[in-house]
């Protein structure tokens, strides 16, 4: 068995006077897809941000590849190929299409416009308006466009941080059946939803944040199988 | 020795007085540059109109011209006030620096005020004159400080929405700093005038501005004696250096902004902040429940039943997007309404609708009397509603209790004007006030906590704190926003305890909330939105039971039986399961 | 005609003067008052240049768009940066550029003296040129051609060069451009350093324009290119040199018809009536912010 190419360990952030999370610590091994799920507020996403370099933890170990980048600045990152989907998509609307997927490749040169050909080839619904603003993109459409940037960039570990959000179910499969096809392709995928059934059903390896910590964690298929979470997940006190 | 000393020590008398014109409108927040503008038409008007002194004596003249000089200098204030109302931050600099450029060069092209010449004026102004106008004026703001006017300025400039929403007309308050900005800058204008013996337009002009603004903020604007010190700081720089021997004229600009840039790099609040701020104590008075408040404005709450709030297809959409949709809701008095959904579902959009902070696109609401819409929200909050933030909005560098205090903007009475005569009326109602402010934080807990300052709590305190704020308004219809974010189980079933006492005293309460658990456990009925629309509603049992908000929540672990839309985003990126055997994939 | 054109020269320096604060209010939202103190520093070092170096003018002013850049970083390393994150940072921001803009000016006294400095006799061709019946120096073309060259080549650098899209994304949205891996420190200071660059090279100009320099001439010019850039829309381009342009040729026609006591008044006027009027300006999109 590989090494895993994503450790985090007793990670502890705050954000701004919240101390969002608590004390994370889980692993990703290199093509495999892991899953953290929890309500809002469970602390999902600082650990992502954490993750990536937008934000600084307050303690706590983050290693890829065997390196530790628990203080190494967002853009650092980008260039060694840990790349984030941001919440909300966030894609810059007074930027063309094009425009978007040439800042995916900033760091990658020349090299990106082959990787930009292959986006066009994958999404032809981004290659049909590639020099319209990206503001003009429905939900769905920013989504794809957001997951095309990253992928730009050449990820070796994508986290992508609740690509469902806002989403009308079917485009939600559309999403997700893309996340599928990435993680095919052999890139690693930390996926963060608030849809856990369904994160949980794409998944190899699921942690349940709740209120800052891991309550639950193991494969996916077996806590799918589990009544318990949805009690964990709502903060529902068993009986 | 003093005769050499005091032309300085006027011109730090009048230095701290021009810097107060601009303290006036900075602890509002506001960044007014114009007064410049207006000492110098104040000064040149008070000159042109006074009587002559030669005819009426020195000092009836002086006092003459000062009239004159603060009512010229409020009238500018308001004119340049009014239609900068809307303006903010940078813009509102650039424009009232432009006003006050627009007046030199009015100025220095009219005949009556000498044109570039200026006008020659007698001197009349000693330091005794100028020390004791300095006094009147520090005076007044000393006593405006810790009075309800002086709190709610403090409270605008620390976050102007949630002045709103505690019920303060920030366009009204606004334009009062102005005023009072404009007086004082007239009354530094006459001064002026009245000693330097000749003023011209260039007097008054762009660097003029600046230093007034640099003396202000070197002094500090959070505390009265700020603009003193700051002039007393600048002036001294020359005279140090004329001591020293040093005599280069560029050494004095240039140290002033080193200064300047130290000071806002690692003194934020001036060198006032060197002095301790004496903060509010509540007074040591047991619990006082039900007892007899003189100084309060009661208010009328509805009988039990009644009907509260009632929404009729309440929409607001942003630009295409539905952010609610068509939303029929109604809140009876007594009640405790949860409203749940997951994330981007609409409630912080329906609640800023209902609380009076956002316009809604379509439909009807009605709440307490006023309509939804057409009533600007400190008009909502007068009518009693209270409300909490999802992200704190505290004011950061005021106390507990003096953000208590603000909440309770509403049912105190103003005591500025009492208190600048020492009436006891006004101490009195102040007592009263803080009396009502410690008991709301008694009330959720903080009551050992009043005299701390509101950005050094701890988040749950801070949250609690938002609560005991909204309370201090006596509201009838009470909203939660998010009280729960970041607390563990213990934490949310003691917030989760506060809530359903609050119920039992008789407020409304709409909740809005992530924890379903809490919410579960405290509402009395509970509305589910997703996607802006209603999806369901009931009591907290049907609704726990709901497959509906189940999978809203957590979702669907199957694809959606509808198959694959047509003109799929990912259209030909993958196999379509429904197409036939033979339909390849698209590269 | 000759009014045209002397609209179309002081225009095209305002213009340039105005899209120095532009370009850091379009990235940074902050405005940069220590601009017109870099505007004035230059003028006199390109008056320097030419007499004590014996440079020719034409190689003053590249040497000057240099000096301009490497101000611009200091300013932005010592007034901006260390106010990130603070929640007072725009006002903060106003205040240290106007502490370094007055540190700037005072250094000029030192070095200048409070005079006037003149370009030495003999620095430029005094050749006049006739252009459809009007007559023009030879110094007024090059300003002309020096500024439309400049605002050509920055406007070619933010629309078509990568360092062009990670400025416009940092403008959008700061958050989202650091997640992609736009490194938003160095390109914050590169903005700076192009703004500075630009002013700089606008108070060469003004000065050889009308051969003087003074210490006042930053004052004189910061509420004219606030003017614009306010008309003309914050964090606009096209903007900026269209605002700078439109008060150059206001101005020259208010001084022929109206009188030349009123001509400053016209920028104020504009202003005023666009912050009435239309907020945002003539291109700008972005909504008045509210804090």
């Amino acid at each position: 068995m590989a090494e895993p190419i994503l450790v985090v360990e007793g990670l502890k952030v705050s954000y701004g006077r919240v101390e969002a999370v608590h004390d994370v610590s889980f692993r990703a091994d290199p093509g495999s897809l892991v899953t953290l799920v929890g309500a809002n507020g469970a602390g999902k996403s600082s650990v992502i941000n954490a993750v990536s370099g937008m934000l600084r933890p307050k303690s706590g170990r983050i290693m890829f590849e065997g390196r530790d980048i628990t203080r190494t600045p967002a853009h650092e990152l980008v260039r060694r190929g840990l790349v984030q989907v941001p919440e909300g998509r966030q894609v810059l609307s007074t930027l063309t299409i094009e425009e978007n997927l040439q800042l995916g490749g900033w760091h990658r040169g020349k090299a990106a416009g082959a990787a930009i050909a292959s986006m066009y080839a994958r999404f032809p619904v981004l290659a049909d308006r590639r020099l319209l603003p990206a503001g003009a993109l429905s939900g769905g459409e920013q989504q794809m466009l957001a997951i095309a940037r990253a992928l730009v960039a050449a990820p070796k570990v994508m986290l992508m941080d609740e690509p469902s959000m806002g989403l009308a179910p079917k485009i939600v499969d559309e999403v997700f059946r893309v996340i599928e096809e990435i993680r095919a392709s052999g890139t690693t995928v930390v996926l963060v939803e608030q849809n856990a059934r369904r994160a949980m059903r794409a998944a190899d390896y699921a942690y349940v944040l709740q209120t800052g910590t891991v309550v639950q964690s193991g494969p996916a298929a077996d806590l799918l199988a589990d009544e318990s979470i949805v009690q964990a997940y709502l903060g529902i006190d068993p009986a | 020795m003093i005769a050499q000393y005091s032309a300085t020590i006027t011109f730090i008398a009048l230095g701290a007085i021009f810097a107060y014109s601009f303290y006036a409108v900075l602890v509002a927040g506001q960044l007014s540059l114009g007064q410049a503008g207006f000492a110098s038409v104040a000064a040149f008007s008070a000159v042109t109109l006074g009587p002559d002194p030669d005819q009426v004596g020195d000092l009836p003249a002086l006092l003459v011209a000062i009239v004159i000089g603060m009512a010229v200098g409020a009238i500018a204030a308001v004119v340049l006030g009014l239609p900068t109302m809307h303006l903010r931050g940078v813009f509102l600099a650039i424009a009232t620096l432009a006003f006050a450029e627009a007046v030199r060069i009015l100025l220095l092209n009219q005949e009556w005020s000498g044109g570039a010449q200026g006008m020659s004026v007698p001197k009349i102004v000693t330091p005794a004159i100028a020390w004791i106008a300095l006094a009147v004026v520090a005076y007044w703001f000393w006593r405006q400080g810790p009075s309800r006017y002086g709190r709610a300025l403090a409270a605008i400039r620390e976050d102007e929405l949630a002045a709103r929403a505690m019920g303060i007309d920030v366009g009204r308050y606004r334009l009062s700093a102005f005023v009072v900005a404009g007086a004082v800058a007239g009354l530094y204008g006459v001064l002026w005038a009245f000693f330097v013996r000749l003023i011209a337009p260039e007097d008054f002009g762009f660097s003029t501005a600046i230093d007034g603004l640099v003396t202000a903020v070197v002094g500090g604007s959070t505390m009265f004696l700020g603009p003193l010190l700051g002039s007393g700081f600048l002036t001294a720089i020359p005279e140090l250096q004329r001591a020293l021997g040093v005599e280069a004229g560029w050494i004095r600009p240039f140290l002033s902004s080193v200064l300047l840039l130290v000071v806002i790099l690692f003194l934020p609040g001036g060198l006032a902040s060197f002095i301790p701020r004496r903060v509010r104590m509540p007074p040591t008075v047991g619990e006082d429940f039900g007892s007899d408040h003189a100084g309060l404005a009661t208010r009328l709450h509805q009988a039990s039943g009644e009907t509260v709030a009632e929404l009729v297809g309440l929409s607001k959409e942003y630009g295409g997007v539905h952010a609610v949709r068509d939303v029929d809701l109604q809140i009876r008095s007594g009640e405790v309404v949860g409203l749940i959904g997951p994330n981007g579902a609409g409630k912080t959009t329906l609640v800023n609708m209902i609380s009076g902070l956002v316009p809604p696109s379509s439909g009807r609401a009605t709440v307490l009397g006023v309509t939804i819409g057409r009533t600007p929200a400190h008009r909502v909050a007068a009518a009693g509603v209270s409300r909490t933030f999802q992200h704190a909005k505290l004011f950061a560098r005021l106390s507990a209790l003096e953000n208590v205090l603000v909440g309770a903007h509403l049912v105190s009475r103003p005591t500025f004007l009492r208190r600048m005569v020492w009436l006891t009326s006004a101490r009195r109602d102040e007592r009263e006030s803080l009396e009502h402010a410690a008991r709301c934080l008694r009330r959720v807990g903080l009551g050992d906590r009043a005299t701390t300052r509101a950005s050094s709590l701890s988040y749950g305190d801070q949250r609690r704190l938002e609560i005991a704020r909204a309370l201090a308004a006596d509201p009838s219809l009470l909203i939660l926003d998010e009280p729960a974010a970041g607390m563990n189980h213990v934490e949310a079933s003691s917030l989760s305890t506060l809530i359903r006492s609050l119920a039992v005293d008789g407020l409304t309460i709409l909740l809005i909330e992530h924890n379903v658990g809490l919410v579960l456990e405290t509402c009395s009925r509970i509305v589910v939105l997703n996607f802006g629309e209603v999806i369901a509603s009931g009591s907290p049992d049907e609704i726990a039971a709901d497959p509906v908000v189940i999978e809203a929540y957590l979702g669907s672990a199957e694809e959606d039986p509808g198959g694959p839309p047509n003109g799929s985003i990912a259209a030909g990126t993958l196999a379509d399961p429904t197409a036939g055997p033979d339909a390849t994939k698209r590269v | 005609m000759q009014q045209l054109l002397n609209g179309l020269f002081i225009g095209s320096i305002y213009a340039l003067f105005a899209i120095g604060f532009t370009l850091v209010f379009g990235i940074l939202d902050r405005l940069n008052l220590a601009h017109p103190a870099v505007f004035a520093a230059s003028a006199f070092v390109g008056i320097e240049l030419v007499e004590r170096a014996g440079l020719s003018i034409w190689l003053a002013i590249p040497l000057v768009l240099v000096f301009g850049g490497i101000v611009g970083l200091v300013v932005e390393r010592v007034a901006f940066r260390p106010l990130k994150g603070r929640p007072d940072a725009h006002f903060a921001g106003l205040i240290s550029s106007i502490a370094l803009a007055g540190m700037v000016i005072a250094l000029l006294q030192w070095r200048y003296g409070p005079d006037t400095r003149r370009f030495p006799a003999g620095s430029f061709p005094d050749t006049r040129l006739q252009i459809a019946g009007a007559q023009v120096t030879v110094v007024q073309v090059v300003i002309l051609v020096v500024s439309i060259g400049l605002m050509v080549g920055l406007t070619l650098l933010v629309t078509r060069s990568r360092l062009g899209r990670g400025m416009r994304a940092i403008a959008e949205n700061p958050n989202a451009a650091r997640v992609l891996g736009v490194d938003v420190d160095r390109v914050t200071a590169t903005t700076f350093a192009i703004s500075s660059a630009l002013g700089a090279v606008a108070g060469v100009l003004f000065a050889m324009n009308v051969n003087s320099a003074q210490l006042g001439m930053g004052t004189a010019i910061e509420l004219k290119g606030l003017a614009v850039i306010i008309v003309g829309g914050m964090g606009s381009l096209p903007g900026a040199l269209v605002g700078g342009l439109v008060l150059g040729l206001a101005e020259v026609f208010a001084v022929q018809y109206i009188g030349s006591s009123w001509r400053d008044l016209i920028a104020f006027g504009l202003l005023f009536a666009i912050l009435l009027l239309r907020p945002q300006g003539l291109f700008g999109a972005r909504k008045v912010r509210q804090v």
